[in-house]
């Protein structure tokens, strides 16, 4: 029997429950496949931010201990300078390694003269920096123009212009140009000064860090510190993030064989932001999927089974003249994959359209814990959005199953006397 | 009945019995009915409404089960077939005509008519052409791709007629064809059963309430209470 043609039939016989049904398919899908598109991008965003705009890059390496115990005894955990020279000559040769960047943390007192507060710095090399974040950006957001002012930039002419936060700049009524003082201790506890120009602002995107962070380029800090040619780790970039996890595997069984105690952590490890906020929409897509599907699963089988009750005697007719019950089954089951199928069909156009109109409207917002806007954009997860298209098939066939088998298992003169 | 030559029965029935149980009630639709019904014969059930025709035509048709006795098609016993065997041997064997049509609304007259050879897996190419073909036959091949609700009740009955010949069945039970009919298309269904059952020597058996419609019958059997009253053979 050509069930196809017939379940296809059978959807328009009515068409208003067929309609509703399936308009609550399509907006299920929709709603589904457009979090997973916004996701998508605020994750892209994310890893993009963490790899090139906190300088993370994909790959850190350290001295074993260098995080536990690095801060109290930094003398004992900092690479040393022929280290640093060894391991980057050892790993430049890697596939997919682009860069292998030393860095400096350090803290300490900000002072315009008047008045000093405390200040967090990271300090890099002023090339490094910039290789780093090349690719922060997307064609997008290059478009939106509200990231105009994202790069940041070391001078490396002068390694005293330095990079403030835009907080830190207002707390001390500074300017760009303007002069301070900074003062750290030395690896050996000494107090030691130096003179920094403001060279440029920028905002770190969180209130909490805003107001205190600032960027040196690794020559200043390593005078601050007194640790000529010492990094307290390496920042290493892939030019390809899905190669992250393989590439440390790799380094380490390099490094461990060459005679290095070393760490390697990856850029997730580190970025615990990313983590929460990838944790948190991983929690509220899998609320959100699972109500979605239990409004399809009861709408689906609803329809199906006033269908099937309505379609007794019809059941009845096609079992007598020769369909056996599990063509009833097939019949019913084909025509709710149908239903489902062009649900999530017209559910995946509203999706695009939707999608256009948002990454169109040039909508921004501020997210928690951010002081700037950012924009709203929408991308096609694909791999979410055939996953989504495949299991409400799967769950829409099924929702037929039941009311199909019983209608199946009536006895033929009941279904044929059915009124 | 010179010129449709009755043969061996195709269908036996023995002692059959069919009980209902509605509710605590036990109703005995059929009391040990027996009877043979033989290749090519035109035969009438009647009797008045409850007497048991269409328990009758639904265990004859092999829907229904008999509480006890023997049912045997060509010497089959129809009692030891499991049920995709048994809904195998009706779609092969067996031809439905029902009181009220039972057209899938959503399918053309072709398409209808289409449906058992669909079912019985025939291949696309030929289907196709025995549907029209059984169109041809009853009369209707101008309307092949009307929907039924296009259709007059009498053309609507055609329509089944021909869904019904389309396998080439040995047997076409027909429960009350003319039921919901005017006295003119009655009449005309009868006509086309008794045509078709000359030229194709299929066997008919058809249940009416209506006396007028037995006059070209080859045999007529009156039910009543849920006996066989008279079984009369027509001359």
């Amino acid at each position: 029997m050509n069930t196809f043609k017939l379940a296809l039939r059978g959807l328009t016989r009515n068409r208003r429950r067929s309609l509703v049904t399936l308009l609550a398919i399509a907006l299920g899908f929709s709603a589904i496949t457009l979090f997973a598109g916004y996701t998508h991008n605020v994750y892209s965003g994310l890893t993009r931010q963490s790899i090139h705009g906190e300088l993370l890059g994909h790959l850190t390496l350290s001295k074993r201990g260098m995080n536990k115990e690095g801060k109290l005894d930094p003398e004992r955990y900092l690479l040393t300078a022929s280290e640093a020279e060894r391991i980057t000559a050892l790993l430049k040769d890697e596939p997919h390694v682009v860069l292998i960047a030393p860095r400096l943390a350090l803290s300490g007192l900000i002072s315009n003269g008047r008045a000093s507060t405390i200040f967090v710095a990271e300090a890099i090399e002023p090339a490094a920096m910039e290789r780093l974040q090349q690719d922060i950006l997307t064609d997008a957001e290059l478009e939106s123009g509200m990231y105009d002012n994202v790069r940041k930039k070391l001078d490396p002419a002068h390694m005293e212009v330095v990079e403030v936060s835009e907080g830190l700049v207002d707390i001390l009524h500074l300017s760009v140009g303007g002069q301070a003082a900074v003062l750290t201790n030395t690896l050996t506890g000494q107090a030691n000064a130096l003179d920094i120009t403001v060279g440029h602002t920028f905002n770190t995107g969180n209130a909490g860090s805003n107001d205190k962070f600032a960027f040196f380029s690794l020559d200043l800090a390593r005078n601050l510190l007194d640790a000529e040619g010492r990094a307290d780790r390496l920042t290493i970039l892939l030019d390809d993030e899905r190669q992250t996890l393989a590439t440390r595997d790799r380094l380490l069984t390099r490094l461990k064989i060459a005679g290095f105690d070393v760490e390697i952590q990856t850029w997730q490890e580190l970025s615990s932001f990313y983590n929460q906020v990838h944790g948190m929409f991983d929690m509220i897509f899998g609320f959100i999927f699972l109500i979605v599907l239990t409004v399809v699963l009861m709408s689906v089988a609803n329809s199906m089974g006033m269908t099937v009750v309505e379609r007794t005697r019809e059941i009845g007719t096609l079992r007598a003249i020769g369909l056996k019950r599990r063509g009833v089954v097939r019949l019913f089951t084909t025509e709710s994959m149908l239903l489902t199928l062009i649900g999530c069909t017209a559910g995946l156009l509203i999706t695009l359209g939707v999608r256009w109109g948002i990454n169109a409207a040039n909508v921004s917002y501020v997210p928690p814990n951010s002081v700037s806007p950012v924009p709203l954009l929408v991308d096609m997860d694909t791999g979410r959005t055939l996953f989504t298209f495949m299991l409400m098939g799967v769950v829409g066939t099924l929702a037929a199953y039941l009311p199909a088998r019983r209608a199946a298992k009536k006895a033929i003169i009941d279904a044929l006397g059915h009124v | 009945m010179s010129d449709n030559p009755i043969r061996s029965p195709i269908l036996k029935l023995r002692n059959v019995r069919r009980r209902f149980l509605l509710g605590e009630t036990t109703i005995d639709a059929l009391h040990s009915v027996s009877l043979d019904i033989h290749a090519g014969e035109f035969l009438a059930v009647w009797g008045p409404s409850g007497s048991g025709k269409t328990t009758l035509m639904n265990i004859i048709g092999l829907i229904d089960s008999p509480t006890e006795g023997q049912v045997h098609f060509e010497e089959q016993d129809t009692r030891i077939l499991a049920d995709d065997a048994l809904t195998e041997f009706r779609a092969q064997k067996i031809g439905f005509v029902f009181q009220n049509f039972n057209l899938v609304p959503v399918l053309s007259a072709l398409e209808n008519v289409m449906l058992p050879l669909q079912i019985q897996g025939a291949a696309e190419h030929t289907l196709r052409q025995r549907a029209a073909t059984a169109l041809v036959d009853v009369g209707l091949e101008r309307f092949k791709n009307s929907l039924p609700d296009k259709l007059s009740g009498g053309q609507r009955q055609r329509v089944a007629i021909a869904r019904a010949l389309v396998v080439d069945p040995k047997l076409v039970i027909a429960d009350e064809p003319t039921a919901n009919l005017d006295s003119e298309n009655s009449r005309m269904i009868i006509d086309l059963m008794r045509e078709m059952n000359r030229a194709r020597h299929v066997t008919f058996v058809f249940t009416t309430h209506d006396p007028r419609l037995l006059d070209h019958v080859d045999r007529k059997i009156l039910l009543r209470d849920g006996s066989v009253e008279s079984d009369e053979v027509m001359a």
